[in-house]
């Protein structure tokens, strides 16, 4: 038999055959290998566990049309591309328009999106009803909602006027003879005056009939009624000039202002961009506490089939990369397409950042501290391990065992020990970590096959640092303590 | 020819002198027993001749080497090459098997021979119970796997501290004759012993008394 045979044989057979000291050292080990082990693979999956929490705080990429382009679908697409497919959690598009309610004199934002999309890029919406399935439904913002007195299964018209042109219309059209013209401006607080102008033979203006649309009945909304005002515009020739050759209606300057721009932008009825209107039913009301709430979100298709346009003016999107790999990807974007920029939105990057490196820390720190006291533990246990041999150490030595074969002796069973500790860590820190990751994070993690290797060293390595100072006090014992029995 | 010469030592702690100017002197395959009441400096010799203690003054021979001057570490190599100890308390490595204890001597010494450590046992008398732990094996039974676990690397000293001690009568006989028959082999025997019975089966006694030799005992009848 080999001195390695012997040397072997003997340390196992110290582990096997004396199984309660044994357990307790093992046990020191294992569950500090176990923590470990655990605490590790939380480590190591931390970023991406807290990336996938993180996304629940909305987008953290925009991607915009550059000044003077013009984002659509297939842009959008385009830019898409650029990020694995994996790490995109959401791609909502957004076209925002101003649209009137005539029939409560209200006018709101109203933004067209991907309802398909929006619950993972803004997954904080909470929405009493459901989410918009087909076409000819919206989600009303909550503070609209009170407003107008809407609740799901409600119905709206929504009536889309395109903007007006802002250069007055040419002579060609305002001053022919018996025309009838129709023209909007944007008034008070950013509601749509529309008029209706009638020209005589002469091309002079006949009558002005004035919808002064959303703007208060009391203030701008007089426009539409105050004869003095109407009556002034008959028998002027287009364009008309404020304070010239008109006045503003007393306490609705800006109202006032609205209709002589429209007045003077109105075209032939039918050239000019007609309004359109659509009919809704309310599946739900949407609560933020933000912004979101003085909006009403429909479909694309919709805000299509009323604007006439695929315009898209923002895409949210939720990624989950880390600060760095989120400036990749951005950068990757602006510069791969025309036309379409890329933006990070800082707050939240920012702070995901921070937070994650706080945490990575904390986790750092927890383990730098159960790995020491682990130790402390591995090295009492072996402390009282060698007291209670003293008298077999001495007899080893006695027997011719140098200082050499007894700290060969001790770290062997050491290292033996910390090698079932550190299989044992490894495979039930990963269940530990699995519970933890559950239960805090609330999803599951992959096993990392590589961490029973690490866990294992790690674990021989504390044992063997463990065991320095035992051994210190092991080879310190006089061999002739075996001599008159004590 | 000398095997052991101890040359006017002392072993003195403080104030006590355990030994006091020893001299003595063991011939290669002598037998001798060393006899004395507690306290007597049986214990301080027995550690010096043993490797295990160096004496404060005087010379150690062992084999024509002056031990009294090398360090720890080489006392460790010649009392592994030269010396097999025998204990009262037997000692022995309790989560070993009775060959296993044999095998720890070979170990240290040079090379782990199962076989030879099996046949050692069975000088002993002790073939069958190999395979048992200290806690299976009685006294006596334990105290032979010591004595074959002394012999098995064939020491030129074998140095016996009260071998006995804990022993009923039947078990000392067996030691005994082991030791009778390793000294017929040539094997020199140093037994340190309170018991005459023990001392007188050697050839000679040295009786120690306050760290002095205090008187040398022939054994006329020795081998009869």
């Amino acid at each position: 038999m080999s001195k390695k045979r012997m040397f072997l044989r003997m340390v196992t057979a110290s582990l096997l055959r004396r199984r309660s000291r044994m357990l307790i050292a093992l046990l020191s080990i294992g569950i500090g290998a176990t923590i470990l082990a655990g605490l590790v693979t939380i480590y190591v999956d931390v970023p991406r566990q807290m990336g996938a929490q993180f996304r629940s705080y909305g987008a953290n990429m925009l991607i915009l049309p550059q000044e003077g382009a013009v984002l659509n679908r297939e842009g959008l697409a385009g830019a898409l591309e650029s990020i694995p497919r994996d790490e995109l959690i959401g791609a909502a598009p957004y076209r925002y328009v101003r649209l009137d309610m005539t029939s409560r004199q209200q006018s709101f934002t109203a933004a067209g999106t991907d309802f398909s999309q929006v619950p993972k890029t803004s997954p904080y919406f909470s929405i009493e009803g459901a989410y918009p399935e087909n076409t000819r439904e919206v989600l009303v913002g909550k503070s609209i909602a009170d407003t107008i007195g809407v609740k799901a299964g409600s119905t709206m018209e929504l009536t889309y006027q395109p903007a007006a042109s802002s250069e007055a219309a040419g002579p060609e059209e305002s001053r022919v003879p018996d025309a009838e013209l129709a023209g909007s401006a944007e008034g008070f607080g950013g509601g749509i005056v529309y008029v209706s102008v009638k020209l005589d033979g002469q091309a002079a203006i006949a009558s002005v009939e004035i919808n002064a649309g959303t703007q208060t009945p009391e203030y701008g909304g007089r426009v539409a009624e105050d004869e003095a005002f109407l009556n002034q515009f008959i028998g002027k020739t287009l364009p008309l000039t404020l304070g010239e050759d008109t006045d503003a209606l007393t306490g609705a300057t800006v109202t006032s202002e609205a209709v002589v721009q429209a007045i003077n932008t109105a075209r032939v009825a039918e050239n000019a961009a007609k309004p359109q209107t659509l009919n809704f039913t309310v599946t739900g009301v949407l609560t933020t506490g933000g912004e979101e709430e003085d909006y009403v979100f429909m479909s694309l298709e919709d805000m299509e089939t009323l604007t006439g346009s695929e315009q898209l003016d923002v895409a949210e999107l939720s990624v989950s990369a880390g600060a760095e790999q989120l400036e990749a990807y951005a950068d990757a974007i602006t510069q791969g397409s025309s036309g379409i920029q890329a933006r990070l939105v800082k707050r939240v990057t920012r702070s995901e950042a921070s937070v994650l490196e706080k945490l990575t820390a904390l986790v750092f720190l927890v383990t730098l501290v159960v790995l020491l006291l682990t130790m402390i533990c591995v090295s009492t246990t072996m402390m009282a391990v060698v007291s209670e041999r003293r008298r077999e150490i001495g007899l080893r030595k006695a027997l011719g065992a140098s200082d050499g074969s007894i700290r060969a002796e001790f770290l062997g069973e050491g290292m033996f020990l910390g090698l079932l500790g550190g299989v044992m860590g490894g495979l039930l820190g990963f269940v530990f970590a699995q519970v933890v990751s559950v239960n805090v994070f609330g999803s599951s993690i992959s096993f990392q096959p590589l961490l029973l290797p690490i866990a294992v060293i790690v674990s021989m390595l504390i044992a063997a640092l463990s065991c320095l100072l035992p051994i210190k006090r092991a080879v310190a014992i006089d061999p002739a303590i075996v001599l008159k029995g004590e | 020819m000398s095997l052991l010469e101890l040359k006017n030592i002392s072993k003195i702690y403080g104030e006590l002198k355990a030994l006091d100017n020893v001299s003595l002197h063991v011939d290669q395959g002598e037998w001798v027993a060393i006899m004395g009441p507690s306290g007597s400096g049986k214990s301080t010799m027995m550690n010096i001749i043993g490797c295990m203690d160096k004496p404060t003054k005087g010379e150690v021979l062992l084999d024509g080497v002056d031990i009294s001057k090398e360090s720890s570490k080489s006392l460790t190599d010649i009392r592994r090459d030269k010396i097999g100890l025998i204990f009262q308390q037997f000692h022995m490595v309790n989560y070993l098997t009775a060959v296993e204890n044999v095998m720890v001597s070979q170990y240290y010494h040079s090379m782990p021979d199962e076989k030879e450590a099996l046949e050692a046992l069975e000088r002993v008398g002790l073939r069958e119970r190999a395979r048992h732990l200290p806690s299976q094996l009685s006294g006596g039974e334990q105290q032979r796997v010591c004595v074959a676990r002394a012999l098995i690397n064939h020491p030129e000293l074998i140095l016996a501290d009260e071998p006995t001690g804990n022993l009923d009568e039947a078990n000392e006989n067996i030691v005994l004759d082991l030791f009778a028959q390793l000294h017929r082999e040539g094997t020199t025997l140093i037994v340190v012993t309170h018991d005459p019975e023990v001392a007188d089966a050697a050839q000679r006694t040295i009786v120690l008394e306050h760290g002095k030799v205090a008187r040398e005992v022939i054994n006329e009848n020795f081998g009869k």
